[in-house]
């Protein structure tokens, strides 16, 4: 059963790998998205799904990333790679220095107190000349979605065994053990403040490398949409759509929506976006614990919906 | 004083309000190497809220625990549990999602000395004090299923899983009719024997008398009562106290 899966995961890969080859250029784009996407609802899914910490501020750690990139090769002239670490480096610097006192608050109040930072760093940027200020930078222009094609793909498959590797372990276990019940968990030896930090530390990264192949690709960064809260909005939808606290809930369930979102706004633009949020509605009232939980579901579909439909009301 | 005379645990003159009100009112204790302390009194006496005391869920407002010798007062439950302090939550705290078995995994890994760092061992280990509080054939069920009284044997075998040197027991007992007290009994003496100090609360006053090598006696948060078990329980102020506020 595991095998098979994991044998199933490889050869998807592998077969991913080679879509460069035969794919227009409008379907490569829209692959390089998906995949980005798919690398940020996985990032989120570290903190949120395993340890029960919703996060809006996941975005800040994009736009860093975002903006490290762009500093460090449009003011700097420095190569891509050194542009990723330094958005990486400050990504990871925000994260130590806003979770110790952010990851103290339980629940609602951790969600509510990340609403704002991304709001906050947006204002910080757009008054930093190094940065572009208000205007944004303009990155060197390279011609090659194949190549950030396969860092896409790369950085997902990276992200995903790092969150594979945490479901197995003693780290990933400290981490479900403070979602489940933080208390218990702390006076069972569980050291929470330090466990929840690191998956944040972690998600920063992955978030912040995603922005900047993200920043490198557009070749253009501004603060609007470096630090853009919908984007935490949509991380969330779909690792929780997928499944989240699960490995591949996050990746399938971006994949899914990413697809639906662009067939509908291929077919019927307007109401895209009207349509995507029925989806979702749907989504949370019939399998509010995602289509992992569906896949592994015992019972016949309509009987599991209305399970679910009458555990999860008030 | 010889390294054997130091107390496993010991509490000055400690205090807590909530809210203007005492639920622990200058009580000092201490237990002994390999002692198994009861602590019986009413409802609302202040058992539970000593427990969270010492397991560094509150805090005093006065007064200091030591273990064995060292203050703790500055450490939190986690760093406590390090030491090798464990509990047992009277409003049982299950990892509703998780299998009986990671429940106890848990306490195996993050236990006493930082726990075990291998998750193979740590499964072997939790495998083990399932077994040990008879919970085996529930083993993959996930806790949310299972019924008061093997919630009880969970919570008691994910505090034994952190492989305690004191174990602090808030009513493992309550709701479980004689047959099972007697198995608690039993089970309490085994990790007795193994050297383990034990704090003891329970309503069951027969599990107190046949378990305690002392008892002590909260009301109203003060220490009214200490001694020996017989002793104590036919102390005129304890019976006064029990029947004055008797829900049952
Ligand atoms: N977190 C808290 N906030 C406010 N009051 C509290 C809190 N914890 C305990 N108390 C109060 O302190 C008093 C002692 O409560 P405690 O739970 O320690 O009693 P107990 O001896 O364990 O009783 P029982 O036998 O019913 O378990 C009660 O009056 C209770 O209402
Ligand atoms: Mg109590």
């Amino acid at each position: 059963m595991q095998r098979s899966v994991l044998v199933l995961v490889i050869m998807s890969v592998i077969m991913l790998a080679f879509l460069p080859w035969i794919a227009s250029d409008v379907m490569l784009q829209f692959a390089i998205n998906t995949l980005l996407l798919a690398t940020l609802a996985q990032s989120w899914n570290i903190l949120g799904g395993f340890a029960g910490y919703v996060s809006f501020g996941n975005s800040v750690f994009y736009g860093l990333g975002t903006y490290g990139t762009a500093i460090a090769m449009a003011q700097f002239g420095l190569p891509f790679w050194v542009g990723l670490m330094l958005g990486a480096l400050l990504a990871v610097i925000c994260a130590l220095i806003v979770g110790l006192p952010i990851l103290r608050l339980r629940g609602p109040y951790f969600a509510i107190a990340t609403l704002g930072l991304s709001g906050v760093m947006g204002a910080i940027v757009s008054n930093m000349d190094i940065a572009g200020a208000n205007i944004g930078l303009i990155l060197p222009l390279t011609r090659a979605d194949p190549m950030f094609y396969e860092l896409s793909l790369g950085l997902l498959v990276v992200t995903t065994v790092c969150v594979a590797w945490l479901s197995m372990s003693r780290f990933g276990m400290a981490l479900i053990a403070i979602r489940e019940d933080e208390d218990a968990a702390g006076t069972m030896g569980v050291n929470t403040t330090r466990y929840k930090v690191a998956a944040l530390v972690l998600a920063s990264l992955f978030t912040s490398i995603a922005g900047g192949i993200h920043a490198y690709w557009i070749t253009f960064v501004d603060p609007a949409s470096a630090f853009d809260p919908t984007l935490n909005v949509r991380m969330v939808i779909m690792a929780v759509f997928g499944g989240s606290g699960t490995v591949f809930g996050p990746v399938i369930g971006s994949f899914l929506l990413s697809t639906i979102y662009e067939l509908l706004a291929f077919w019927i633009s307007t109401a895209a976006a009207l349509l995507f949020g029925v989806v979702i509605v749907l989504a949370v009232l019939f399998m509010p614990k995602g289509i992992a939980d569906l896949a592994l579901a015992k019972e016949p579909g309509w009987r599991y919906f209305l399970r679910n439909v009458r555990e999860h009301r008030l | 004083m010889s390294a054997t005379a130091v107390p496993v645990l010991e509490g000055r003159r400690l205090t807590k309000r909530f809210q203007g009100l005492v639920s622990i009112d200058d009580v000092s204790f201490s237990l002994a190497e390999n002692e198994v302390l009861g602590l019986i009194g009413p409802n609302g006496a202040g058992k539970t809220t000593l427990v969270n005391m010492i397991s560094g869920t509150i805090r005093a407002d006065h007064g200091s625990i030591f273990f064995k010798g060292q203050p703790i007062d500055h450490l939190r439950p986690f760093q406590r549990a390090h030491l090798g302090i464990s509990r047992t939550f009277q409003v049982m705290k299950p990892f509703p999602g998780l299998s009986v078995l990671d429940n106890v995994v848990v306490g195996a890994l993050f236990g006493t000395g930082g726990g075990e760092t291998s998750i193979a061992r740590a499964r072997e280990s939790a495998r083990e004090w399932i077994e040990f509080t008879g919970l085996t054939h529930r083993i993959g069920q996930s806790a949310e299923a299972l019924g008061g009284p093997d919630r009880k044997r969970l919570e008691f075998a994910k505090a034994l899983a952190l492989n305690p040197k004191l174990l602090l027991l808030d009513e493992v007992m309550a709701g479980l009719n004689l047959v099972e007290v007697d198995e608690v009994v039993g089970l309490v003496r085994k990790v007795r024997e193994r050297g383990v100090s034990i704090l003891i609360i329970e309503h069951v006053m027969k599990a107190i008398r046949h378990l305690s090598d002392r008892v002590m006696v909260l009301h109203h948060g003060e220490k009214i009562a200490e001694g020996e078990p017989s002793a104590v329980l036919s102390d005129p102020r304890v019976v006064a106290a029990y029947l004055g506020t008797r829900r049952t």
